[in-house]
């Protein structure tokens, strides 16, 4: 018990330190620190409890695993985060296998809808309180595709580059650009057509 | 507008553009209304979102969310445990016939490679008379001679040479 409550005063550099050596009450504690960013970020990807759960946990397991080959050059909480976003994409790429495409997905991912949506030229998150405004994101990303959300998310809650993201979802570039194009689209029209009153919970 | 340009716009927003094609883009933008709208659409989507996910906690007790890890955690060690000592029993079981099977594999290549020279050898034969993989017999009538190589799988049989020279 004493020795729990040790750990809560170190920093995350010495926890990793003594999780590297095998002592998984410093990992323990490590978990307990970041467990709710990295749980947000396999949820945005996931849009499911469960399933976040279930990613964000595999992650865990994943990092306690790869400790040896964490060098510090990100910080801890960076490192599991891209891990978590890898095993994200793996689980999408999984359940995009096993369930078909329809219409309506595959004109939104070539373009289609994007046509027809005039520009949102009034800010529809003006005034919002941040809280709001992350609800309104939160809300308009579940309305996404798998693909334009992911997408959003990297480039816009990981701040990865073009060729970063084309090589974690593994396809060009130019499909990157396109994907973000539209799913920005898409992103301001839902933004903008949301009332306050909608996003109530 | 065409979807190239559309694109370029995009990568002007956000950062992805060379300095002399971000400058061409931007003069290109002076007189055009619609793609100047377009551009502060996405800037103000891209601001928007920058750093704003939703803050989320884990919908289990601290304990239980751990507790499920650290058995995912032990599980995996002693799957790996399991996997690498299998390893060793299956090695420590074929290694007799591994073992055998490779000599006689070695033995034909070196023989293989000596006779390379004797490119007008009228008459030479190599065969696996025998069902078992370990089992050869080179005959060359040149060389008058016969070499016949048994590897059985018993350990007891292990590594029995048979030798004639006719």
């Amino acid at each position: 018990m004493a020795a729990s409550k040790d750990y809560t005063k170190l920093s995350d550099e010495a926890l990793v330190k003594a999780s590297q050596r095998g002592v998984t009450k410093a990992f323990e504690e490590l978990v307990a620190r970041h467990r709710d960013k990295v749980y947000a970020r396999a949820f945005s990807m996931m849009r499911n409890e469960d399933d976040a759960v279930d990613v964000s946990q595999e992650a865990w397991v994943k990092g306690w695993q790869r400790l040896k080959q964490f060098q510090g050059d990100s910080s801890f909480l960076t490192w599991m985060t891209r891990i978590v976003i890898n095993l994200s994409l793996d689980a999408l790429r999984k359940q995009k296998r096993q369930r078909a495409e329809s219409i309506e997905e595959l004109e939104d991912e070539a373009g289609g809808v994007e046509r027809q949506m005039p520009v949102v030229t009034t800010n529809p998150t003006a005034g919002l309180e941040r809280t709001e405004l992350r609800q309104r994101i939160d809300k308009a990303l579940s309305q996404l595709s798998y693909e334009h959300r992911t997408v959003l998310v990297l480039h816009e809650f990981e701040e990865l580059e073009y060729k970063e993201i084309a090589k974690r979802m593994q396809c060009s570039i130019g499909t990157v650009m396109s994907r973000l194009f539209y799913a920005r689209r898409k992103m301001a029209a839902l933004m903008a057509g949301y009332k306050k009153k909608e996003l109530a919970p | 507008m065409n979807t190239d340009f559309k694109l370029k716009l995009q990568s002007l927003v956000d950062g992805e553009l060379g300095e002399s094609e971000a400058r061409a883009l931007e003069a290109r933008l002076v007189g055009d209304a619609e793609a100047q709208a377009l551009k502060a659409e996405l800037e103000m989507t891209r601001q928007a979102l920058r750093g704003n996910e939703l803050e989320r906690a884990v919908p289990l007790s601290r304990e239980f969310y751990w507790s499920q890890i650290e058995r995912r955690i032990e599980q995996a060690e002693r799957q790996a445990a399991r996997s690498s000592s299998g390893l060793a029993v299956w090695l420590g079981r074929f290694w007799p016939q591994l073992a055998g099977a490779t000599a006689a594999a070695c033995l034909l290549a070196v023989v293989a490679l000596n006779l390379r020279g004797v490119s007008e050898s009228p008459w030479e034969d190599i065969e696996t008379p025998l069902a078992e993989a370990g089992s050869f017999s080179f005959r060359s009538e040149q060389h008058r001679m016969t070499l016949v190589w048994v590897s059985f799988g018993e350990p007891s049989n292990e590594g029995t040479t048979e030798g004639t020279v006719n």
